[in-house]
């Protein structure tokens, strides 16, 4: 049996001995199978994500070939330990994870599956379809919900910085005679409208005291996949409409549907847009390489009381929630009361996790836009144990992104990155809640990998203009070596 | 072995499998030996012509197997040229190479992989080599007076070589100046250093200008009107330049500037994994044939296919042959 501590922060110890303790007693009375002794990994965690889809002490069976391996892994949320549930958290775990041991009763949602197919992410759909609505009843916008209340995004010097560093690029290649008579730029994620309206008018203000005339020559491509999204970011531009060009696009796939700006784009910006994209976790154990599977349950006392608050059956329960990802808070006559449902639902979501043993890399169902060249390069350099996000919506949206850059061109995404594999031993990067949305870190180390075979090397530097705040800012530059 | 009209090849180099490149920063880091990668080297040659000629190329190169890069294997060779750090984090990165005195001339070792190709094929073969001027923007000059001087002993101390090649039988060379285009103000010099390498060289002699393929993206933009009238000058037989990705309009520019070269067409986007149909080809050909007349133009790939998978390159090549052959019948021949 191996502990392992994934939460390495000042004044831990106390609560890991606690843990620790309280598992070994449980051990030493019999209550933790023999048999899975030798293969069990305790992972002591702490999860990022106050809200998350984690019980207290959870249990991860691995699997080869489809039939059952012996890594167990029981890993336990630190920051949900309360010392009087514990002990049972603890035992509950224990009995699941012995052989032929079961779950506490579950509704379950669906089948297991890679997670960037989970149903999770039609629930994050949901939210982003109708987050009017959820605001309304919650009576607070969704940038409430981030850990600042603001998003770094509209920082006015953070936008002011790169609208310098934009126009000093665009005054070199009007002195090489390299502008073009159309200047593309492109936001990926438009939200408000916000922050191409503070972008756009740094830039006027610029242009018009350097006198270079560059703003009438601006394409600024507004990319979302949401028109409702499109129409408010384009009233919010006012004045600037004139130089904004509203796109329907994929964030996972922006090549698709701008195939005709391939090398033409010289500035690309993203915010907060990777976090909230689908992705899958990998497992690094004694040199073997584990994907995650996972399936979205309730506890059963969770549904009955869901289905006695609004009236449902508990027997059809998951067709409910189906119907409720299909038509959204009309799910119920009265919509409000679809939406506290909804609301309600989301916060008793959890996940069953498992590992799926991977042979071979080149043999595994890995995301679009990884290969296992990517993987075996990071796995190699990497630390010998840890769990990581192969953050898959990120990195297929990264090498769709990347061909239509300019060959001056640059990509800055601002995100919450893990730019080192090691890092992921300090904390349990997600996926964890938002409001009704999903969120995970970014594995800026593996985007940085993807970068590198594709021309470019990526950098992060840390977002200075707010105390705090966790924001990185992931730029590319050319491979010039 | 002779070829027909609108005859196909590969502008350089082949697909670069990943297992080749790992191995090739392997042996940068000296994990493996010298023997061994040439080895290595050898048996990848091998299967790069195998594959050019099943998909049917009329003309093929050894895939420039041997090659981390345009730069260094010439950089290797170059008599003078220093390189003070031989590792490097990943095979395709630039040495730091530089010159500190004058070039002398001694054998740059290009005939053994000329002589391996010719011993492996019986097709008609192209032997690539790094022109002058991109040379000289990649390796750092502390001894010249200028990149003109340095391009111009480059030049000479490689046309001693080309000719050499041309001995062991060689009978086209094709010279790579993709710098051309991020540097168009030089093209005046630049011609003059190419012009000085192919010198008294009796071989066809083709002429590779791109817009950069380094990682399958362009490293620059622009287009082609830069080399008029100038690259009129350039005693070559041949020009080979980018029209699938970029699109045929720079074609015009040989009406509007009568010339006798033959014009290498690029007919396949080698920065895109998309395989192209053959009618998609025949289409790009046909489009080339109202600006240029059939018996000067040679079918290629914009550019090397270093960057595709060997199944995408083989995918395309197979492509374009189909597309030149369904031109071929359509002119009678």
């Amino acid at each position: 049996m191996i502990f392992q501590v994934n939460d390495m922060r000042k004044g831990r110890g106390e609560l890991i001995s606690r843990v620790v303790s309280r598992w070994m007693a449980l051990a030493g009375e019999g209550k933790v199978h023999k048999d899975i002794l030798p293969h069990l990994h305790v992972q002591l965690d702490w999860v990022q994500y106050k809200s998350n889809f984690r019980e207290a002490a959870m249990v991860r069976k691995s699997i080869r070939n489809g039939g059952p391996s012996p890594l167990v892994e029981i890993a336990i949320d630190l920051r949900q330990v309360d010392d009087e549930t514990l002990g049972r958290a603890l035992e509950t775990a224990a009995a699941e994870a012995a052989p032929g041991g079961n779950a506490p009763p579950r509704v379950v949602l669906e089948e297991f599956g890679p997670m960037r197919s989970s149903i999770i992410w039609a629930f994050n759909k949901l939210y982003w379809q109708h987050r009017t609505e959820w605001e309304e009843i919650t009576g607070a916008g969704y940038e409430k919900a981030l850990p600042s209340g603001s998003s770094d995004g509209h920082n006015i010097q953070a936008i002011q910085d790169q609208v310098v560093e934009f126009y000093d690029l665009l005054v070199d290649m009007d002195a090489k005679g390299q502008l073009s008579d159309e200047i593309y730029l492109m936001e990926i994620g438009v939200g408000s409208g916000e922050r191409a309206l503070l972008w756009l008018d740094s830039f006027l203000k610029l242009d018009r005291e350097k006198g270079a005339g560059y703003y009438p020559k601006l394409r600024y491509l507004l990319c979302d996949y949401s028109m409702v999204a499109l129409e408010h970011a384009l009233e919010r531009l006012g004045p600037h409409r004139e130089v904004a060009v509203p796109r329907e696009v994929d964030a996972m796939d922006p090549f698709r549907a701008l195939s005709e700006l391939r090398y033409k784009v010289l500035y690309i910006h993203l915010t907060n847009v990777y976090d909230n994209l689908p992705t899958d976790d990998a497992v690094l154990r004694d040199g073997r390489i584990y994907l995650i599977e996972i399936r979205s349950y309730l506890n059963a006392d969770d549904v009955e009381d869901l289905c006695q608050t609004y009236g449902f059956r508990t027997d059809t329960f998951a067709e409910t929630v189906r119907e409720l990802l299909d038509v959204g808070p009309r799910v119920l006559d009265d919509p409000k009361q679809g939406m506290r449902f909804w609301m309600a639902l989301w916060s008793k979501l959890q996940l069953e996790e498992r590992m799926v043993t991977v042979d071979s890399l080149s043999e595994a169902s890995l995301p679009s836009g990884l290969k296992p060249s990517h993987l075996e390069e990071l796995v190699t350099s990497g630390p010998g144990t840890v769990r990581f996000q192969l953050s898959s919506g990120a990195v297929g949206s990264f090498a769709s992104t990347i061909p239509l850059l300019h060959p001056r061109g640059y990509l800055q995404v601002m995100d919450i990155f893990v730019t080192e594999l090691t890092q992921y031993r300090g904390g349990f990067k997600g996926p964890g809640k938002m409001d009704g949305s999903v969120v995970n870190w970014v594995n800026g180390a593996l985007l940085a990998e993807v970068g590198k075979q594709a021309g470019y090397d990526v950098h992060f530097k840390p977002f200075t203009y707010r105390e705090g705040s966790r924001t990185s800012i992931l730029y590319t530059t050319h491979r010039e070596r | 072995m002779s070829v027909p009209i609108l005859p196909t090849a590969v502008v350089g180099s082949y697909s670069m499998p990943s297992w080749l490149e790992r191995l090739k920063t392997e042996y940068s880091f000296r994990k493996i030996g010298k023997s061994d990668i040439d080895e290595v080297h050898d048996t990848a040659v091998k299967a790069a012509i195998k594959d050019q000629e099943r998909a049917g190329l009329d003309i093929v190169t050894d895939g420039e197997m041997r090659r981390d890069n345009m730069i260094d294997y010439f950089a290797e060779r170059l008599p003078g040229v220093e390189i003070d750090t031989r590792s490097k984090q990943f095979y395709y990165d630039f040495y730091d190479s530089v010159v500190r005195g004058k070039l002398p001339i001694a054998p740059m070792g290009l005939i053994d992989d000329f002589k391996f190709l010719k011993a492996n094929t019986d097709r008609e073969t192209k032997f690539c080599v790094t022109g002058p001027h991109s040379l000289v923007k990649r390796i750092k000059n502390e001894y010249y007076p200028g990149e003109e001087e340095l391009a111009l002993d480059i030049a000479r101390v490689m046309n001693v070589e080309l000719k050499e090649l041309v001995r062991a039988g060689a009978g086209c060379i094709q010279v790579d100046e993709p710098y051309y285009s991020g540097f168009p103000q030089d093209l005046p010099w630049s011609v003059k250093a190419l012009n000085a390498l192919v010198d008294g060289v009796d071989a066809r002699i083709v002429l590779h200008i791109c817009y950069g393929n380094r990682y399958g993206k362009p490293s620059w933009a622009g287009n082609y009107r830069y080399l008029f009238p100038t690259i009129l000058d350039a005693n070559v037989h041949q020009l080979t330049l980018e029209f699938a990705w970029r699109g045929g309009e720079d074609l015009d520019l040989f009406k509007q500037f009568p010339n006798d070269f033959e014009v290498g067409v690029g007919a396949i986007d080698v920065k895109n994994d998309s395989i192209e149909t053959p009618d998609l080809v025949a289409e790009r050909i046909r489009n080339a044939l109202n600006f240029i007349p059939a018996e000067r133009v040679v079918v290629l790939p914009d550019c090397g296919c270093h960057n595709l998978s060997q199944p995408v390159a083989f995918g395309k090549l197979r492509a374009m042959v189909e597309g030149a052959a369904i031109v071929r019948t359509s002119l009678g021949a």
